[in-house]
């Protein structure tokens, strides 16, 4: 079947690709997706490089602190830490994945999940549904004789 | 002047109160009078529009004048606003906007109640349900929000200004557009609720309802888009989507809403999914107000939450009041709602519709979940915590590819059951044509899917949306082939005919040709490339193709604002190519900066400049140049979908259809009772 | 003075406009289950003729069309039978009471 052809192939494409996304990329990448995982807490809520607000007091000096961390080599968690210790944890554009945060992750998935599974439950289930459809005393020969008519009143 | 409209607003909340209370009389008393009551309902309903629009009329009028002494008038309007801005005075407050709910609440509600010959019982029933709705917002306007306030102590001599992110042009009707959207949903919702409560027998509401439904659906689009256009524009950080809370508000009734329309097939042509369809017409309405509550309340920070208030209060009682009647009438007379087929495989177009609405609730929950969980994780663990952009990007785009996939193969499985070799017949084409399209780009090297997750997501989305264009134009053209052996016409006479035949189907279908296009343009933004540097006269740089030489630095002063703009040559490749200007403003009255950003746009590529700031040790312009591939895509997809949705909306031309006469009165004596499910076999 | 006057004026515009007198009440008659069948023959047909066109346009094989055409020809079918049964019975009723004599 041509659908899980598809389905194959994507699977071989989504872990090909996210192996080679995890070798990672120059200094300049890592500037940029980091600045991307951070808020510019000055009010704007704006990721910290898309800040471009005029006479921002914190993007620019974050900025620089970014660069800074990410010559340090530090690995990309150190450098989210300290920004969050620094900066208080609204700093993270998103949800850590420890402790209660890793909830927000995973609601959505197990909403999709249980979707699913619920949809499919229900699909077995409305197979076996007698349906209340419209009853009729009419003979067969006459029933018949409707369906030709119908037949060929809806003939294109 | 402020008098007639606090006092009109008062005669429109009597009006409804009215039409609510003799409404609901005429209708659960059966008796002589009863017909002529609900007569006087209705039109104490029509009336309600004439009170609120004099109402808004006056504060319109009063913005013109200049009349501070009404305190919403001198927080958002200045005498140096040029006149369109003075009509978005209307709706740039709180106390406006909701005025501005009222009166397009009360102007829906005229049309159904003009309109009310289609079925006078069913509309009866209905006006009672916008009548409800329309008594809180009038309760709001009167005695939480009340636009005609006036200003405490002495009258300042000019006004503090519209916010200046507001103004500008698309400005003027964004809000328009997406209030006609949310404040829409009522109908359907009114519709819906009033076929629950009366038990309505069939499913016609749902025929009555449906370009209802699909007229909101249209405006809450044109007005996201808009908004994502003029955040774009305006905005200058080079990209439309910023999942904001209120962008979120906007986006949910807008899935849910979407998600209706294609479930409400199934209960029109099946008899199916009555309960789930009732639920989610009934979310997507709470959904509006929801959202109207989000930008209005200040419950999530926000940059468009541009006033914090006490009405939250209101607006949680409403929301609670909606859900316990809807609760309430679904439990008394949920046996109504007692589906007619079964569904016969899980490989049919039943449940193609089934996974679509999953998919799209999915969606809808997601963004529902960031957009609260940070007041969540503050009730549980205490600490505030942001839910931005990095989330919806990583949690959403996969639902969105999920979908993508839904909209190429639902269209070719068939009603009931599909068969296998049905399957290879119809999906050899679609599936050839994207894996070719796949290669054919990575040969070329135009994306290497393998260098980064985004570039993987946009790689399948273009695939995925070869394989949907086929899927369509196939539709279209074996659809065309068939009309072209009958009639003899050419193939475009054919096309344009079939869609004709069935306006909703071919229409939707262009609807979805629209959702690729611009699905192609949002995969561009994995491509997206920045670069900000302090040009002196004379001085370049570079980006991408583009090299950029700063001619001058210019400023200007008009009473409203203070502007200064460089002049930039853009050369491509080593030729010239166009002259920008990138520039920023200062607003007087409001004190506030604002960027104008300049675009080139094309169909490869957008160049958008922006205008930092000055660097005051050199007086130098600071200019930041954004390349952003293939942003005209989307804007272009929003036309196609704005043009889809118009086809449907025109009525099928087949004159095949003999209308069904009035029934013989006699019918009446062999008729079931009245408020039976008379659909169901007896 | 003049504010009072207008609003005045505004009421007793709405009054007349809501309370006049109607000439004639529109009204739809109550919903029978022949409307209803009538109803629900237009959408068995028309599921009808959309699959008769997608099989025509070469969407399905002939062995699905005719199950599925089979399926929904016995529901029109149904249908049918009951609007008819319920016509006849509605005629002879009208006769009756048109040999009596009774105003209908």
């Amino acid at each position: 079947m041509p659908r899980i052809t598809i389905r194959r192939w994507l699977q071989i494409v989504l872990v090909v690709g996210v192996t080679v996304a995890l070798l990672g990329a120059g200094d300049d990448a890592r500037f940029n997706r980091l600045g991307h995982k951070l808020m510019c807490p000055c009010g704007c809520a704006e990721q910290l490089l898309e800040c471009n607000h005029v006479g921002c007091a914190y993007s620019d000096g974050m900025r620089k602190e970014l660069a800074a961390a990410v010559q340090t080599g530090a690995s990309d968690d150190a450098i989210l830490q300290q920004f969050a210790e620094k900066y208080g944890t609204t700093v993270l554009a998103a949800p850590t994945k420890h402790g209660f945060d890793i909830v927000a992750w995973i609601m959505p998935g197990v909403v999709l999940v249980s979707g699913a599974w619920l949809a499919v439950i229900l699909i077995r289930k409305w197979k076996y549904r007698v349906a209340p459809a419209v009853q009729t005393s009419a003979t067969a020969a006459q029933l018949d004789a409707f369906r030709a008519r119908a037949r060929q009143e809806t003939e294109l | 002047m402020a008098e007639l409209g606090s006092f009109s607003l008062l005669l429109a909340l009597a009006l409804a109160a009215y039409a609510l209370v003799a409404g609901i009389i005429a209708l659960t008393k059966k008796s002589e009078g009863s017909d002529r009551l609900g007569e006087t309902a209705r039109r104490a309903g029509i009336a309600v529009f004439g009170a609120v629009a004099l109402a808004a009329v006056v504060l319109v009028t009063a913005t013109f004048q200049n009349d501070f002494s009404i305190s919403y008038i001198l927080h958002h309007s200045n005498r140096d606003l040029p006149i369109p801005y003075k009509f978005a005075v209307l709706w740039s407050g709180q106390e406006g906007s909701l005025l501005f709910w009222a009166l397009l609440l009360s102007a829906y509600g005229l049309i159904l109640r003009l309109r009310h010959k289609v079925d006078t019982r069913l509309v009866a029933y209905a006006s009672v349900v916008i009548s409800a709705v329309q008594v809180f917002f009038l309760l709001l306007v009167n005695f939480a929000a009340n636009p005609f306030a006036m200003t405490i102590g002495t009258l300042p001599p000019d006004g503090f200004g519209l916010n200046p992110l507001l103004q500008y042009p698309e400005m003027v009707i964004h809000p328009p557009m997406l209030y006609l959207g949310y404040v829409g949903f009522t109908v359907p919702f009114a519709f819906a609720l009033a076929a629950l409560i009366m038990k309505y027998p069939g499913e016609k509401w749902i025929h009555i309802t449906r370009r209802w439904t699909m007229v909101t659906w249209g405006f809450l689009t044109i007005g996201i888009f808009l908004g994502q256009h003029w955040a774009y524009s305006v905005l200058g950080w080079g990209g439309y989507w910023g999942w904001d809370p209120v962008e979120n508000a906007s986006l949910m009734p807008w899935l849910t809403g979407t998600a209706f329309l294609h479930s409400v097939m199934m209960q029109e042509k099946r008899g199916m999914l009555k309960v789930w369809n009732v639920w989610l017409i009934f979310s997507t309405f709470m959904l509006s107000i929801f959202g109207t509550f989000l930008t209005r309340s200040g419950v999530v920070s926000s940059v468009h939450a541009f006033a914090e208030s006490s009405i939250g209060p209101w607006f949680v009682t409403f929301l609670a009041l909606i859900f316990a009647t809807c609760l309430y009438w679904f439990l008394r007379n949920r046996d109504h709602l007692r589906s007619e087929h079964r569904l016969e495989s899980l490989v049919s177009r039943e449940s193609s519709f089934l996974f679509n609405n999953l998919i799209l609730l999915v969606a809808c929950f997601t963004v529902l979940w960031g957009t609260l969980f940070p007041v969540l994780s503050e009730w549980v663990q205490g600490t505030k915590v942001t839910v931005g952009p990095p989330f919806f990007n990583r949690v959403n785009i996969p639902v969105a590819l999920l979908l993508l996939v839904l909209t190429a193969v639902g269209p070719l499985l068939a009603w009931r059951k599909t068969s296998i070799e049905s399957l290879k017949r119809n999906f050899r084409i679609p599936v050839i044509s994207g894996l070719a399209v796949g290669a054919l780009i990575i040969a070329v090297g135009y994306i290497k899917p393998w260098t980064e997750q985004s570039a993987l997501y946009s790689f399948i989305t273009i695939v995925l949306a070869v394989m949907v264009a086929v899927t369509i134009a196939s539709e279209f053209l074996r659809g065309a082939r068939v009309i072209a052996r009958h009639t003899g016409q050419n193939l475009f006479a054919s096309i344009v005919h079939l869609t004709r035949r069935n306006t909703r189907r071919y229409g939707g279908y262009i609807v979805h040709f629209g959702v690729i296009v611009i699905m192609i343009g949002f995969a561009g933004s994995a491509f997206n490339r920045d670069i900000e540097r302090e040009l002196s006269n004379g001085q370049s740089m570079s980006i991408g193709p583009y090299t950029l030489t700063m001619r001058s630095n210019t400023q200007d002063d008009n009473p409203n604002y203070a502007s200064e703009w460089a002049i930039i040559d853009v050369s491509k490749d080593g030729k010239p190519l166009t002259t920008m200007y990138p520039e920023r403003r200062f607003y007087k009255a409001m004190q506030q900066p604002q960027s104008m950003v300049a675009l080139h746009s094309t169909l490869k590529e957008d160049l958008y400049l922006v205008y930092s700031g000055i660097n005051q040790d050199t007086g130098n312009p600071i200019i930041k140049a954004h390349v952003n591939p293939l942003v005209l895509w989307i804007w272009i997809g929003v036309h196609i979908m704005v043009i889809g949705t118009v086809i449907a909306l025109i009525p099928n031309m087949a004159a095949q259809r003999v209308p069904v006469r009035a029934p013989l009165r006699a019918t009446e004596l062999i008729a079931d009772k009245p408020g039976q499910p008379v659909g169901v076999g007896s | 003075m003049m504010l009072g006057l207008a609003c005045l004026l505004l009421t007793a515009g709405v009054l007349v406009f809501v309370f006049a007198p109607v000439q004639r009440l529109e009204s739809s008659p109550e919903k029978t289950r022949l409307v209803f069948l009538r109803e629900r023959k237009e959408t068995v047909y028309e599921n009808l003729r959309d699959l008769n066109f997608e099989y025509k346009a070469g969407k399905f094989p002939e062995e699905d069309y005719q199950t599925m055409r089979a399926s929904l020809e016995e529901e029109a079918a149904a249908v049918l039978s009951e609007i008819e049964r319920l016509e006849n019975l509605n005629s002879g009723i009208l006769a009756k009471k048109g040999a009596t004599g009774n105003p209908v």
